[in-house]
């Protein structure tokens, strides 16, 4: 067998040095796979032989067989009054709301502070302020502004994601090439058609790229967001288990929100594709 | 050269003496004390554990409630800690290792459930389709949902929600909660702003739910140092002391611990039960070493409701809850 017949020459001539060629022709993606699938793997069996041996204490880490039991139960009968598929659908319903909440209030701010320097000095001060405030601390403020129902948690989620897409939107709008603006208002573009036909397209690989990353701060605080006075969850369902120290709970509901962020950050991906094939 | 040998032998037997007592004495103690009205107040603004241990550095933590002191003792950041029986039920069942030592104190109507008094709420009945808060784990939240049961209302009829202390008292002010059952220093803030008490925790206790705070010294260090818990004690038992013969100083120090007017802190003092350390070996409260007292019964019952709510995994035998309460301590402490 010729290794030089194989289109994925590049990739796997490093490996040349392991054992047959029949490796050799494995595509590169799902090399890769196998590699990530290894540290999985791994993970899981030291998980496994830590606590079957007893080095770590059960209390802090749960076996795994327990954590799926715990899975399962949640699945099935619930965990305080809610099953896990309503405890995840009403954390979804919170980040997602206030997603795109962040997105509409942002990605316009960030367009109109890009474009204008005026705006951008009138604005920056106070996102500049806030984002780097840490969110229980602007929690507690929220809390007594707004009450303890939905409309406090909505807010700080949305808060958590603004910041990341207003600024990603400057900057993309500002790196927007220069001559592509002047070539199209020599061709006697408009105000409105710069902004849909050459800002937004131009800038636009970079803002969703800021999408991703505010989507993914926004999930960071969701468990921050569920503290206070929520009945469903998986952020609450973590914080309500740990009280009890309900550690299989805790490290299931942290799997699960950890697939969840995968998942959503591949939906992010799956939609700037479509919406951005050229990026 | 006698004299030599001499001298060097006493500095060697000082050396090693010294190394012997330094074994035996930690370097820091960290102290665990609830945000409430009780004695450990009064020993802790007296310095009276650093009287009984010179030399150690002594640190005090507060936390906001029970299920923030159970975190704090399953990391190890305490040596002492406080907490209430449905804590202790939960970090008993689940193995912490930690033994109950000594009384706190008693709760009776410095925890209460309080309504708004213009919602016409005369009875836990009326608190269907109303919002309720309580910190979920802690004692008020046990007897919460045994109230309900008692009275055969529906926990589902009405909304309970999870609130800290400090949140229940800014959620009252905003109007977005219609009951909640508490405690001190922050009921009396919602009490003064339109509630009124239906429930306390006193008249609990009378109905056969009684529920109190516990101290608790973790394993690891008791068996370190065993004479620094009876010292903890001693400490405490002189706090207790000052507080049953001192009311007005006493009243004093919790205004000034707590930030509190006066007339207040005299008030929440008197909803706390203090137990004096002599009466803590009976029946009622630890027994002794030989035979354990009530606080077992009322564990054991804190526990079994914990596993009906799906908090606890199973029910611990009698024998496990009887480990937990350590009255050697004590006994020793008042020459028993």
């Amino acid at each position: 067998m010729s290794v030089e017949a194989s289109p994925m020459e590049i990739p796997i001539s490093v490996d040349r040095t392991q054992r047959g060629s029949l490796r050799l022709n494995i595509p590169k993606v799902s090399r890769s796979l196998l590699l990530s699938t290894v540290t999985v793997a791994v993970l899981l069996a030291a998980w496994a032989i830590v606590t079957e041996v007893g080095w770590a204490n059960e209390l802090f880490l749960a076996k795994p067989q327990t954590v799926w039991a715990a899975f399962v139960k949640t699945m099935t009968k619930g965990y305080q009054g809610a099953t896990l598929p309503q405890h995840l659908g009403a954390s979804l319903y919170r980040i997602l709301t206030a997603f795109a909440l962040a997105c509409f209030i942002g990605i316009p701010l960030g367009v109109l502070m890009g474009v204008s320097r005026n705006a951008r000095a009138l604005l920056n001060p106070l996102i500049e302020f806030y984002r780097p405030l840490p969110p229980l601390g602007l929690y507690t403020l929220l809390v007594m502004w707004l009450g303890i129902g939905e409309s406090s948690k909505l807010s700080l989620l949305f808060l958590a994601g603004l910041p990341g897409i207003v600024i990603s939107t400057i900057q993309a709008v500002t790196s927007v090439d220069p001559v592509y603006v002047r070539a199209a208002q020599s061709l006697g573009a408009t105000r409105r058609h710069l902004l849909f036909h050459v800002y937004l397209p131009a800038a636009g690989p970079l803002i969703l790229a800021g999408m991703r990353i505010s989507l993914g701060f926004t999930y960071t605080v969701l468990v921050a967001a569920e503290i206070v006075a929520a009945s469903a969850g998986i952020g609450w369902m973590i914080w309500d288990a740990a009280k009890f120290l309900l550690s299989d709970v805790v490290i299931m509901g942290l799997i699960v929100l950890g697939f969840t962020g995968v998942v959503l950050d591949l939906m992010m991906r799956g939609i700037a594709k479509l919406l951005m094939p050229w990026a | 050269m006698m004299k030599r040998l001499l001298a060097t032998l006493v500095i060697a037997t000082m050396a090693l003496s010294a190394a012997a007592r330094a074994e035996e004495k930690p370097t820091k103690v960290t102290v665990g004390y609830l945000n409430l009205v009780n004695a450990q107040l009064v020993t802790k603004h007296l310095g009276l554990l650093a009287k009984e241990m010179p030399g150690v550095d002594i640190k005090y933590v507060k936390a906001g409630g029970g299920g923030d002191m159970l975190r704090a003792i399953a990391g190890n950041d305490v040596d002492f800690g406080g907490l209430g029986n449905p804590p202790t039920a939960i970090g008993a069942t689940r193995a912490l290792p930690i033994k109950g030592i000594l009384v706190i104190n008693m709760l009776d109507y410095v925890e209460s459930m309080v309504v708004r008094s213009d919602k016409n709420i005369t009875s836990l009945k009326d608190l269907k389709g109303k919002t309720v808060a309580a910190p979920f784990g802690s004692t008020t939240h046990y007897l919460l949902l045994q109230a309900l049961k008692d009275e055969g209302v529906d926990p589902a009829s009405m909304k309970i929600i999870d609130l800290a202390p400090s949140d229940i008292a800014a959620a009252w002010l905003r109007g977005d909660i219609d009951a909640a059952w508490f405690w001190e220093p922050n009921l009396d803030k919602v009490v003064k702003n339109g509630g009124k008490i239906l429930v306390t925790s006193g008249e609990m206790a009378k109905r056969g739910y009684p529920t109190w705070d516990i101290g608790v010294v973790m394993n690891a260090f008791a068996e370190k140092y065993p004479s620094y818990v009876e010292k903890f004690i001693k400490a405490e038992c002189e706090g207790i002391d000052f507080w049953l013969k001192n009311p007005e100083k006493t009243a004093e120090i919790i205004a000034e611990e707590l930030s509190l007017p006066l007339p207040d802190a005299t008030r929440m003092m008197k909803g706390t039960g203090m137990v004096p350390c002599n009466q803590q070996l009976t029946e009622e409260y630890l027994g002794t070493s030989a035979k354990k007292g009530r606080f077992v019964d009322t564990l054991i019952a804190t526990a079994d409701f914990l596993v009906k709510q799906e908090r606890l995994p199973k029910l611990l035998p009698r024998a496990d809850f009887e480990a937990f309460i350590q009255p050697a301590y004590i006994e020793k402490v008042i020459g028993r």
